[in-house]
């Protein structure tokens, strides 16, 4: 109890200091906010009257002051460049962002957690020939390098090579967007998937599903090494102990080795990663949303920063922020529950 | 599992989407009367009041206002729309408009003469966007239900300030009393074609048709038109060329050759009101360096490569499509050996000059790199300086002595009058606002000003006032004048009516068309 | 807070399989990792071309940013290796420029959080108490940011150059290396030899800058093998999205921005060599972390 206080406590005090950041961040920017607000070609007066409007005339400390006090009761206040509440453009944006992460998430850790615990199998292969331990042994080598590779390719890139492959080339794949311009259902949730299998239209699911899949599988590749390594290490962490060579002399076979024993005890300190992952493809989601034209959050925020429209960067990543230390919090909070060699505090 | 098998399975994978790719790709197609823009830039203010940019593309098929411009090859410069006549006294100064018979608002209410004078008014309330435009109108009266009056404090066009693109859209009583937010929730009520049946901010605006719009409908319009936002010009090259999307411009220059020998699709190259040029810094940079900058620009060498022939070299700062340009001007012609001597004779070589443009616009970057490649040759160092429009503004409003060399910008004007380009960028100032070479001759003042007074009731008279003006704007190397921006589209071909009109640049009028 | 060590590096994808122990020197590993090699190998050419970009290409001045429009867009061809960009420019020669850029984002980087790391990290975990809860929170706050974002933010702020990436990327990387100090410090602290420089009175400055952190620098050099590479990925992405170095710097991220709307008309070179040179470097660079922590950590020594 003492334990999830302070961690609560922590997360508060960070979620202020990235507000704070960001706030003294966008007051550094050469900018000025004021004539974003009032237009382009924008008199001397009509820019110096928003300025009143806005406040911006005061003291930073009491921008500051009144920024917290609007955040506290909820008000993430308008944008300069389009004059809408941000609130509202959250909700639009956000599920589309989600929806490319928890997928990609997803899928990584279907991928990327078998490939892990047969790359810990294939190193500490134990039985067979000489041979066949060395063809093993290059099987997981291979299995890494793969790992390894896929967390050093730009995402950026490997999307524009998916987009040439299966958008251009094979024409398989829509090169963007999240649906086809001609198809339309209810946005009961935002998220498509859900709101198309609503619509009760199979065309309408198909649809949706082939413009998933570029994005997500761009964006599932460097969680999925990141998976592999760390379920690869985690496993043969336990792999190296008494119990499980016990278990192996007392001539309990392989698989129930590996996934019975081994697995589970790997995938408890692995669950971080879970959160890792689901918290970085929504962070890094602006770099893939960029290039597949998807209107999420991270559009949002880079559409934000290209025209430094402060109160935006700031909602955006206090928005992000939240999701990344609740997800973190959470995920933590679950591994004392299942693993019991964390201890509290 | 081996990589063999890895990739079998990703085979597999792209065999599955082959196999069910077709069930569903072609949806778009013909449609019947289904229109889809592909916009590349956001709709980010529906408020007819305040909307200064890529809106009018939703809003002209929305709104209308008093009077349209017409485009190049007609006799008159403007044509009536919601004005049926209109007369101006011996000055200018007084201009009476006479409304069209039978109008109706998409809320029902009917056009009247008041309700031109109260939308006009909450534009001049706002005071946002284009307001200034309506600054000369002292007052404005309904003289009866379809008369209007302006009564104006000085001489001014009115008939062209009508046909602006911002800022004169006429709306109902109903909409007159809301605020901002009721028009960006995607309400609206204008007398246009097409009202809006669905907005979503940084996706799409989806229009229908308005039953009783006074031009009446027949068979083959566009009965739904949708604009989807897609900001990446490849995505949308991509778009129009599946035939997801009907319409689309801004794409790299390259690719409107292809374009052209593409089943289904047109290429409209049309001129634009736009141009493009950089304002040399009268406080910091000595005449001769701003002559040397001037025959250092690769004009030819940006028309031909970057534009891939699309564009035109700026002849002066007033471009081609605007009525009262010049195409008689004497135009200094790119000549490096000429401005290596007098970087010599100035004693200048090795001058750091900075080149401020808008971050990310290729155009603008590109354009400062070759630039900064003959430059180089003659002993100038071009110093790429990107920064949003806004940040470059404060600065170059600041203090000019500190300030960029070069301010590089595109320019239109609000409503369509040499005067728009001359008086805002060369006109005296006493602080910075957009003569941001902070240029200043008192003899350019007075024409120009003279060349507005009568462009209202003579504009021949008034053209050669400002092609005068236009001369010595040359002759004092104020800017360099780099290029007429092309307005190049691409339309299904299929399509029928599009007329690019330079005035209202890359707007469809989606009631023109029938497919 | 817990997990958050191990974590904190897996955030960047660095922390590689823990392996069983296998016995052997380190000579023995690397003759039993050719891929340890091969990066080096991918390290090496990097390095060079960097240092010695203008004297590998006939080209330099394009390199440099010279635009050279007649030979605009072409494809790889004899005269240029790996084509032109659309200013004309020789994609080699512009690759080479940028490695320049990249060793300097890379290493600019890793040297700005390794000194505020270790310093912070150093400073927290002799002194305890007060003095390390404050420097600690700060350091969770800044962990705590979501990867990318701090950067971003940053870049943003500063406006882009060069020296703005160095700094924005930077900012949100020292706390992993102070973290990972203050733990070695902890222990060391508390080590017979420094107790008793501590009695024989040698000033504390001293003691930490010449015996403390010297001793706490083994995982610190380890991770930051393995971080110059994610150095360049991090700049390749801010430049990806406008916020790199001033044009007409050659740059990678900038390279697969501006030839990006090229590639789908079948001009593949801008984007594609550019991206190769990413990925290519980026897997040296993770390669070679992994070899140098297996061949310093006996305990996770395993094969590539």
């Amino acid at each position: 109890m003492r334990y999830l206080l302070r961690r609560l406590v922590t997360s508060l005090v960070v979620v202020l200091g990235v507000v704070t950041i960001t706030f003294i961040t966008s007051r550094l920017v050469p900018s000025d906010p004021a004539s974003l607000y009032a237009g382009p070609r924008a008199r001397p007066e009509q820019v110096e009257r928003v300025r009143q409007e806005l406040n911006l005339d005061a003291p930073v400390v009491n921008q500051y002051a009144s920024y917290l006090t609007d955040l506290a009761t909820g008000d993430l206040g308008v944008s300069f460049a389009t004059r809408r509440s941000i609130a509202a453009d959250l909700v639009q944006f956000l599920p589309a962002t989600l929806e490319l992460a928890l997928l990609a998430t997803g899928l990584s850790m279907l991928i990327g957690i078998p490939l892990g615990v047969i790359a810990a199998g294939r190193r500490g292969a134990r039985t067979g020939s000489k041979a066949s331990k060395a063809r093993r042994q290059r099987s997981d080598a291979g299995i890494r390098l793969f790992a390894v590779t896929s967390v050093s390719v730009p995402v950026f890139w490997t999307a524009l090579l998916f987009q040439m492959i299966f958008a251009g080339e094979l024409d398989l794949l829509p090169l963007s967007g999240r649906t086809s311009s001609s198809v339309s259902f209810r946005e009961w949730t935002g998220f498509f998937l859900i709101d198309s299998v609503l619509s009760g239209s199979p065309s309408n699911v198909w649809d949706v599903i082939k413009h998933l899949m570029l994005p997500v599988a761009v964006m599932a590749a460097y969680p999925l090494g990141l998976t592999i390594r760390l379920i690869r290490g985690s496993m043969l962490e336990v792999l190296g102990e008494p119990f499980i060579e016990a278990a192996r002399l007392a001539g309990i076979d392989e698989r129930t080795v590996m996934y019975r024993l081994a697995l589970k005890n790997a995938l408890a300190p692995a669950l971080t990663i879970l959160g890792l992952t689901f918290a970085y493809s929504v962070s890094s989601a602006f770099l893939v949303e960029a290039v597949f034209n998807w209107p999420g959050i991270g559009r949002y925020l880079t559409d934000a920063i290209v025209r430094i429209d402060f109160p935006v960067i700031t909602a955006a990543a206090l928005v992000i922020t939240v999701i990344y230390v609740v997800v973190n919090l959470g995920l933590d909070l679950l591994q004392v529950r299942l693993d019991p060699r964390v201890e509290l505090d | 599992m081996g990589f063999r098998r890895l990739l079998a399975v990703a085979m597999g994978l792209s065999l599955l989407a082959t196999a069910c790719g077709d069930s569903g790709s072609d949806e778009a197609g013909s449609g019947g009367g289904r229109f889809v823009y592909a916009n590349p830039f956001p709709i980010s203010d529906l408020d007819p009041s305040s909307a200064f940019s890529s809106e009018n593309v939703v809003l002209q098929n929305v709104y209308e206002t008093l009077t349209t411009y017409n485009p190049p090859g007609a006799s008159d410069l403007v044509s009536g729309a919601l004005a049926e006549s209109w007369e101006a006294n011996d000055d200018a100064t007084v201009w009476t408009f006479n409304l069209r018979e039978g109008v109706t608002f998409h809320d029902g209410a009917a056009l009247t003469a008041q309700a031109v004078v109260d939308s006009l008014q909450r534009t001049i309330d706002l005071d946002l966007g284009a307001a200034f435009i309506l600054l000369p109108i002292d007052s404005m009266e309904a003289v009866d239900d379809l008369t209007v009056q302006f009564n104006l404090a000085y001489p001014a066009p009115m008939d062209l300030v009508m046909s602006s693109n911002y800022g004169v859209y006429i709306m109902s009583p109903e909409a007159v009393s809301q605020d901002d937010a009721w028009f960006n929730e995607g309400n609206e009520a204008g007398t246009g074609p097409y009202t809006i049946s669905s907005f979503t901010p940084g996706e799409s605006t989806v229009l229908t048709q308005y039953e009783d719009y006074w031009g009446g409908w027949t068979d083959g319009q566009i009965a739904e038109a949708e604009i989807q936002l897609v900001e990446d010009p490849v995505l949308a090259e991509q778009l129009v060329r599946g035939g997801d999307a009907d319409f689309t411009y801004n794409l790299p220059f390259d690719s409107y050759d292809a374009l052209s020998s593409e089943d289904g699709l047109t290429v409209v190259r049309a001129q634009s009101m736009t141009n493009l040029f950089g304002l040399l810094n009268h406080e910091r940079l000595s005449p001769e360096v701003r002559e040397a900058m001037v025959l250092s620009f690769p004009y030819d060498d940006v028309v031909e490569s970057l534009y891939g022939g699309e564009s035109s070299r700026a002849q002066g700062i007033v471009p081609q499509a605007v009525w009262g340009s010049s195409d008689s001007l004497t135009l200094p012609e790119t000549d490096l050996a000429r401005a290596a001597e007098l970087i010599s004779a100035a004693g200048a070589e090795g001058t750091e000059v900075t080149y401020s443009f808008d971050a990310g616009t290729t155009e603008q970057q590109q354009i400062g790199e070759v630039w900064k490649t003959n430059l180089a040759d003659i002993g100038i160092d071009l110093v790429l300086d990107p920064l949003t429009f806004d940040a470059r503004w404060e600065i170059a409003q600041a203090d000019p002595a500190n300030a960029q060399d070069v301010f590089t910008m595109f320019w239109f004007p609000t409503f369509v009058t040499p005067y728009d380009f001359l008086f805002s960028l060369f006109h005296s100032e006493d602080a910075p606002f957009f003569n941001l070479g902070y240029y200043s001759n008192p003899e350019f003042d007075t024409l120009i000003d003279d060349g507005d007074a009568v462009s209202g009731l003579s504009p021949d008279e008034a053209a050669d006032l400002f092609t005068k003006a236009q001369q010595i704007l040359i002759e004092d190397n104020a800017a360099v004048f780099m290029l007429d921006v092309p307005n190049t589209e691409v339309i299904s071909s299929d399509v029928e009516g599009h007329v690019a009109n330079p005035a209202y640049a890359n707007v469809v009028r989606f009631y023109n068309l029938t497919r | 807070m817990g997990g958050p060590v191990a974590s904190s590096s897996a955030r960047r994808g660095l922390l590689p399989g823990l392996a069983t122990p296998t016995p052997g020197s380190a000579v023995w590993y690397y003759r039993r990792s050719p891929l340890g090699l091969l990066a080096a190998g991918v390290i090496a050419v990097f390095v060079v071309a960097a240092v010695a970009a203008p004297w590998l290409t006939p080209f330099a001045d394009q390199g440099r940013g010279d635009a050279e429009l007649p030979s605009r867009l072409m494809a790889p061809n004899a005269v240029n290796w790996l084509g032109t960009d659309d200013l004309g420019r020789d994609i080699l020669a512009r690759l080479l420029f940028g490695a320049r850029t990249a060793l300097i984002v890379a290493v600019g980087v890793v040297a700005a959080a390794v000194i505020i790391g270790v310093l912070v990290g150093a400073i927290a975990g002799y002194f305890g108490g007060w003095v390390d809860e404050i420097l600690m929170r700060i350091t969770d706050t800044f962990l705590a940011f979501p990867p990318l974002l701090l950067a971003v933010v940053v870049a943003a702020a500063l406006g882009p150059s060069l020296r703005n990436t160095i700094v924005a990327i930077a900012v949100s990387w020292w706390p992993w290396y102070a973290r990972q100090v203050r733990a070695q410090v902890l222990s060391l602290r508390e080590r017979p030899f420094v107790q008793a420089l501590q009695v024989v009175g040698v000033p504390t400055r001293q003691i930490i800058t010449r015996h403390v952190i010297p001793n706490a620098m083994t995982p610190v050099w380890v991770q930051s093998t393995a971080d110059l590479g994610a150095a360049v990925l991090t700049a390749a992405g801010l430049s990806f999205v406008g916020l790199g170095p001033r044009p007409p710097t050659a740059d990678w991220g900038v390279m697969i921005a501006d030839g990006r709307q090229f590639v789908l008309s079948g001009q593949w070179w801008i984007a594609g060599f550019a991206g190769l040179a990413i990925t290519l470097v980026a897997l040296a660079f993770n390669l070679m972390g992994d070899v140098i922590r297996d061949v310093t950590d006996p305990k996770t020594r395993g094969n590539l």
